[in-house]
């Protein structure tokens, strides 16, 4: 079936939590930072409602996990199962691409 | 806003319209994020006032995380949840819009006896049901009047405002439909898609009304300090009332069988009256079940 989760948990693409991780990957940061950053490297506005309903469900499965802060602007980062999760989702994408591109005939398309 | 809530953290007012849109959330989900979600949307609208769009998002995704917290996961189980109730008042609307017409023909001299019996059944049910309503509400209200004398007032008046608005409207609609039903006749009623329209909307607020009231005894519900055996009894109680309503439609189909001298709707009846017998019974019997191990948690606890 087309909407089967993956063996990660995370969905593909455009998906909120996979978009969170891979914005954390590189280090903590706060919700407008996350914002800003998958905006940058995505292409995709999260609202507010989306990036903590999604910051939610991750720190319910263990996947982040918030730093103490001061400020209001509290950072995550990113836990050893959900970098793992993250390799898995990342692994599983850059399958379906390749596959995609070889059968395209296109550069980059053979592992 | 209490000094508590997240809206004025640590010497950070927030934009009163900002915070009132926190207001969506479940209040746990409001201690734990609300400030930083705050601090987020502030920072995203950078001293604008908040757009309906970025209102109407925010208010969806609480919605959701309402849902998620209620183990309705999911938009689709939240849309199947009202769609279900909806459905089942098309099917009780259906059946007050037939049945008045039903009520003028007799049954046949030989199915007389069922058509009395049945209605002989559904007064039973009826009585029956509003003594256990009334049980129910009178074994928890001491309860309640501790939580309200507790403070719990605050907590439930905007829902009490929200549902009794909510049921003005319905009565409304539902007054306006049956004046329109006095001035035409059934066969009229029957091809006019503007009734249709009305019976459909009509019947969409009262779910939204019922909604909102079973929202607002949820809440006060789940903070009510119930002793072990109240919460049997309101378990059971509960059962009882929701087991009512499918034994009224199974006795309604077995009359309307004596009126139309249907044995197929006949057996139809008593087949649904006896699948709802059956599951009553064993619901009944989890429920007491569940009840005596509530009891037994409560006094290895003292």
């Amino acid at each position: 079936m087309a909407s089967k989760r993956p063996a990660s948990g995370l969905r593909r693409e455009n998906d909120p939590p996979l978009l969170i991780l891979i914005s954390l990957a590189d280090g903590p940061k706060h919700g407008h930072a996350l914002a800003k950053d998958i905006a940058a490297f995505a292409g995709v506005t999260l609202g507010p409602g989306a990036l903590y309903g999604a910051i939610t469900r991750l720190e319910e499965r263990g996947l982040i996990e918030p730093l103490g802060s001061d400020d209001r602007r509290r950072p995550y980062q990113i836990t050893s199962p959900g970098s793992a999760a993250l390799a898995a989702a990342l692994a599983d994408m850059r399958r379906v691409t390749r596959t995609g591109l070889a059968r395209l005939g296109l550069d980059g398309g053979r592992a | 806003m209490t000094s508590a809530d997240p809206g004025e953290p640590g010497g950070h007012p927030a934009d009163p319209a900002v915070a009132k849109m926190l207001r969506w959330y479940p209040r746990a989900w409001r201690e734990r994020y609300g400030k930083e979600f705050l601090a987020m949307v502030e920072d995203s609208l950078d001293g604008r006032r908040p757009t309906w769009r970025l209102r109407v998002s925010v208010a969806w995704a609480g919605l959701r995380e309402r849902g998620h917290q209620t183990r309705l996961t999911s938009q689709k189980a939240l849309l199947r949840s009202l769609t279900r109730g909806w459905l089942t008042f098309q099917v009780a609307g259906y059946l007050i819009a037939v049945l008045p017409s039903e009520f003028k023909a007799s049954p046949p001299p030989a199915r007389q006896w069922q058509a009395t019996a049945a209605l002989g059944v559904l007064t039973a049910i009826a009585a029956f049901t509003g003594v256990a309503l009334l049980a129910g509400s009178v074994a928890a209200a001491p309860a309640f009047v501790r939580y309200l004398q507790a403070g719990g007032w605050p907590k439930v008046r905007r829902r009490i405002a929200w549902a009794a608005g909510a049921t003005v409207a319905a009565g409304g609609a539902l007054a306006g439909l049956v004046l329109a039903s006095l001035s035409e006749s059934f066969s009229q009623l029957n091809g006019s898609p503007t009734y249709l329209a009305g019976v459909l909307a009509t019947s969409l607020a009262l779910v939204v009304a019922l909604w909102l009231w079973t929202s607002v005894i949820t809440t006060a519900a789940k903070r009510l300090d119930l002793a072990p055996r109240v919460r049997k009894a309101e378990k059971i109680l509960g059962m009882v009332a929701t087991f009512a309503v499918s034994v009224v439609i199974s006795v309604n189909v077995i009359w309307y069988s004596a009126i139309q001298s249907s044995v197929f709707q006949l057996l139809l009846g008593l087949t649904a009256l006896a699948a709802t017998a059956l599951a009553a019974a064993t619901k009944i019997r989890l429920a007491a079940r569940s009840g005596r191990r509530l009891r037994s948690a409560s006094g290895r606890g003292r």
